[in-house]
């Protein structure tokens, strides 16, 4: 079929031989303009095609063209149609131009609101007949540009202070930045000549591990940048706790400066390859967990790992850049999302707004997997979420052979029912090493399938074939031999690391159902399931819902919203009316502490089996285990 | 409450101990258990069936509380006749014969507890429950020895638990015999098992619960409360413990109240201790109660038969 690829951004999408370009643009992506509906009458999917065999019907349609356009291949997208592989160049003007923009991974959109504009104006210079002062000038230009009224605008003694000399070098040509921050406008820059396309802002995900940074022209909203690298506290302590103990007894500064070196590193990298100015990025927005966002404005969260676990603040804080060592505009605005309790930070918030949960009427079970996991489930009308220590296990951790999704990482398996022989894939197609959390999972749920552990996860020694054998402690499934394998050992699954396994997934499971019970909710009224994080983009879902580690929901309704945090914090930053919603999302959550909540243990007990002991709650994996097993006592 | 008739959507399940010469067995009388449709004692006389209770015995006695060792004397050497001392002058309704010798160290004497089995059911016709070993290495050879002694009888074999329930679930399977499934006071892990038991094959029809039972003052409250719960899930639907429940609180006797209680009141104590978990373990809605003072057993027994609305002996499912 050909195939068709626009210009400029090299998008492809296949049509069949006679279909339009516009079903092409349609397929890519592209929202083209088509007023009439495709009829042909309207004029507005002007496309050009640059080469390739097409046809259409000038004179038909071709009179919105010049004889010279129709010559060099612009016609009308929607009744033009491809005879083999074609390049087609879409003008900006074919597009629908509303001011959306897409979260990459995410395929949600939201409007362009920013909190910051730049305006280029060309002042009169003042006179004896028009003595006004330079920053009523100043004030009464922007206004007339489409800014804020001059009254509203406040000018901070630095700007005014740096004022006369830059209007009068520039010839009275300047551009002047204006954010909207708590309590009004002000005019946080001033500049010589018209820098107005050098706006810029940040949206960074700071993680304990990883901090990830977008940046992003607050003219039109785009992406310019991207750049992640790790946070530099990890010298500190790997996890959360050992940091917090750090600055107990070496104080919290240090750990604040590495916080904000590592933002640095991702923001210079970022624009570094976008050609950007660190100066010309005037704000910054950070989704991070609770400890982290303190860290960061320096407040002490030594009180937030013991009991009863407070942390200092929940609400929104704003700051300027330099007063947290940003390397961006020193009258940078930070943007720091609120949390809801000690252990739901302002990551989970911007999971939160990224799979719009609180905005929609259909019920969400959002869970975020990692060493730890973090639950919400709710809608707008009300929300609950809760955290916990999931273990290492489904990241590969406390497993013999697991391992993070490194290269050489087992991350898919199917095993053969029959024969017990399992076909696998590694990162990169490199001969494997040892298995990934997406892996031990699928690995799992086929041996499961294939009757070779029982609920419980033992392994059925019994059974003759020469991948089941019993190891140094534990009965064992050979994943992989020796002579296949990278590291010149077999890769095998003990039924110890599958005891682990399920202890993970109970914690989380158990959390679910916890939640669904204090909502009072079925799985059949959840209408969504969002897996936040990196390993829900690897997950097979319907391996996740054969071993229970979410509750049963039609496979369509689960999606994988990759990092949240890090979208979140994009909405935020193009969009301010988002961040109005956020404080109130924060306090909506209930959080529930799982410690104090007797039912949970119970809860725990019951998912601690494959997939969970009232099997009532898992009827597709039900009738699909009965099935297996008739057919593994047809032929054992 | 209702009166009599119930509003539980579930019903225990029945479960056979013991086959007659009619079941092709030789006991002299089989019973069933089960088949509650309500609480114990509320309206339970028009559909469940009296507890038994059970005398347990060993082939080990160094293994033994002393104080039963002392009372029994040299019965507790012979298996056969001590069982026939159950049956015949402590009342039991049946016999548990515990194989202690197992737990020995290097264990390897499969042939004998064959044998002990066989001889234990020629000299007594009450049906008997088995508890082998308990450890997966001669698991598989324990149960086979004492399955295959016991072909037909319908015994009750333990004790299946979740780590190694495949050679207890085997024997029970190859020659007919019900199984015990015991979890540590879960009533989720409890739910588990059975479902374990169940997709090897094991009818829950063959299955008795074993919630673990605490000696009163150890931990007593909390095998009630799951004994409590494991009944009013199986009464509320939950077919996968509609099955009855066995309670045996065996440290009652090695218990420091009783160990270091005064001699001359020391077998008091211990048929006190023993007979204070086990009546509330049936109030909790045990179906079989196992001691092993064998003063206990009459005093049960006795106070069944007083708290028992219906006919006591009518609930001997004789040629079932």
């Amino acid at each position: 079929m050909p195939v068709v690829t626009f210009l400029p951004g090299y998008r492809k999408a296949t049509v069949s031989e006679g279909g339009t370009i516009l079903e092409a643009a349609q397929k890519a992506g592209l929202q083209m303009n088509v007023v009439c509906g495709g009829q042909g009458k309207c004029g507005k999917c002007i496309v050009q095609v640059k080469s390739g065999r097409f046809s259409f019907d000038s004179e038909k349609f071709g009179r919105v063209f010049s004889p010279e356009e129709i010559a060099s291949g612009f016609c009308l997208a929607c009744q033009a149609t491809v005879g083999g592989d074609v390049h087609v160049i879409v003008p900006e003007s074919s597009l629908i131009q509303e001011q959306k923009i897409l979260i990459e991974g995410l395929g949600i959109e939201t409007e362009f609101n920013p909190s910051i504009w730049k305006y280029y104006l060309e002042l009169t210079p003042p006179t004896l007949e028009d003595p006004s002062p330079d920053l009523t000038r100043l004030l009464w230009a922007i206004q007339k540009k489409g800014g804020p009224v001059a009254e509203k605008i406040y000018a901070p003694l630095e700007v005014l202070q740096s004022a006369p000399r830059v209007l009068r070098d520039s010839g009275w040509r300047v551009t002047a930045t204006v954010a909207l921050v708590p309590g009004g406008y002000r005019l946080i820059d001033l500049e010589k000549g018209d820098t107005s396309k050098n706006l810029y802002g940040a949206a960074v995900d700071l993680g304990t591990t990883t901090i990830v940074v977008y940046l992003r022209s607050l003219v039109d909203g785009k992406v310019v940048g991207v750049a992640s690298n790790y946070n530099r506290q990890i010298s500190c302590g790997e996890d959360i706790l050992s940091r917090v103990n750090y600055a107990k007894k070496h104080g919290l500064e240090p750990l604040q400066e590495l916080a904000a070196e590592s933002i640095n590193q991702a923001i210079t990298t970022a624009a570094n390859n976008a050609s950007i100015d660190r100066d010309d990025i005037y704000e910054v927005v950070v989704a991070g967990n609770t400890i982290m966002t303190h860290i960061l404005m320096g407040i002490d969260p030594a009180y937030m790992i013991e009991e009863p676990y407070v942390p200092v603040v929940r609400r929104y804080l704003t700051t300027s850049g330099a007063r947290v060592g940003l390397e961006v505009d020193r009258d940078a605005g930070v943007f720091i999302f609120p949390a809801v309790s000690d252990f739901i930070g302002g990551d989970i918030v911007a999971d939160i707004l990224s799979c719009g949960m609180a905005e929609q009427e259909e019920i969400t079970l959002m869970v975020d997997i990692g060493t730890n996991f973090e639950v919400v489930l709710g809608n707008k009308e009300w929300m609950f979420s809760c955290a916990g220590a999931a273990g290492p296990a489904l990241e590969g951790g406390e497993v013999l052979f697991g391992m993070r999704a490194n290269p050489g990482a087992i991350e898919r398996v199917s095993i053969d029912p029959a024969t017990l022989t399992p076909s696998y894939e590694t990162i990169n197609h490199e001969k494997p090493r040892g298995i990934t959390g997406s892996g031990l999972i699928d690995i799992l749920a086929e041996l499961l399938r294939a009757c070779v552990i029982d609920r419980t996860g033992r392994i059925n020694t019994s059974i003759e074939n020469r991948r089941i054998r019993t190891g140094q402690y534990f009965p064992e499934y050979v994943v992989a031999w020796k002579g296949e394998t990278a590291i010149g050992k077999d890769i095998v699954i003990t039924e110890n690391d599958i005891k682990n396994l399920i202890m993970s997934k109970a914690s989380v499971l158990g959390a679910c159902i916890t939640l669904m019970n204090q909502a009072g909710i079925t799985r059949e009224q959840i209408d969504g399931i969002a897996f936040s994080g990196a390993f829900g983009n690897y997950i097979n879902k319907e391996n996740a819902i054969m071993i229970g580690l979410i509750p049963e929901v039609p496979i369509e309704r689960i999606r994988n919203i990759g990092n949240g945090a890090v979208a979140g914090a994009n909405i935020a930053l193009i969009n301010r009316k988002k961040r109005k919603v956020l404080d109130e999302i924060a306090r909506n959550i209930a959080y529930v502490e799982l410690n104090a909540e007797s039912s949970f243990m119970d809860e725990y007990t019951r998912a601690a089996f494959l997939p969970h002991t009232d099997l009532g709650l898992f009827p597709k994996v039900e009738k699909f285990l009965d099935e297996c097993r008739l057919r593994s006592r047809e032929h054992p | 409450m209702t009166d009599g008739g119930s509003d539980w959507s579930g019903k225990i399940g029945e479960v056979v101990l013991g086959a007659t010469a009619a079941d092709g067995g030789t006991r002299k009388v089989s019973y069933r258990v089960g088949g509650d449709d309500d609480l114990p004692f509320l309206g339970g006389c028009t559909s469940g069936h009296r507890p038994l209770v059970a005398y347990e015995i060993c082939d080990d006695p160094g293994l033994w509380p002393q104080i039963v060792r002392d009372y029994c004397g040299d019965l507790v050497n012979d298996p056969a006749s001590w069982s026939k001392a159950a049956e015949r002058e402590y009342g039991a309704d049946l016999i548990r014969l515990s194989l202690t010798s197992t737990r020995r160290r290097g264990f390897s004497d499969f042939a004998a507890l064959g044998k002990t089995v066989h001889d234990v059911l020629h000299a007594t016709g009450l049906p008997l429950i088995i508890e082998g070993s308990n450890d997966p290495q001669i698991d598989s050879e324990v149960f086979q020895q004492c399955g295959e002694a016991g072909q037909g009888e319908r015994l009750l074999l333990g004790t299946a638990e979740a780590g190694r329930y495949r050679s207890v679930a085997a024997a029970a399977l190859a020659y007919g015999h019900g199984v015990i499934a015991q979890s540590p006071i879960d009533i989720n892990l409890a739910k588990q098992l059975n479902i374990l038991l169940k997709e090897i094959g094991v009818p829950l029809d063959r299955v008795v619960i074993d919630p673990y039972t605490g000696a009163l003052g150890y931990g007593f409250e909390y095998s009630y409360s799951v004994m409590e719960r494991i009944r009013y899930s199986a009464l509320k639907g939950d077919q996968d413990l509609q099955v009855p429940m066995i309670s045996a609180a065996s440290d009652s006797l090695n218990i420091k109240e009783v160990r270091e209680a005064e001699p001359a009141i020391r077998d008091e104590m211990a048929v006190r201790w023993e007979f204070y978990a086990a009546l509330p373990a049936i109030v909790a809605g045990a179906a079989i109660v196992v001691v092993r003072h064998p003063g206990t057993v009459k005093a049960l027994r006795d106070a069944v038969e007083k708290m028992w609305p219906g006919e006591v002996t009518a609930n001997a499912a004789q040629g079932a």
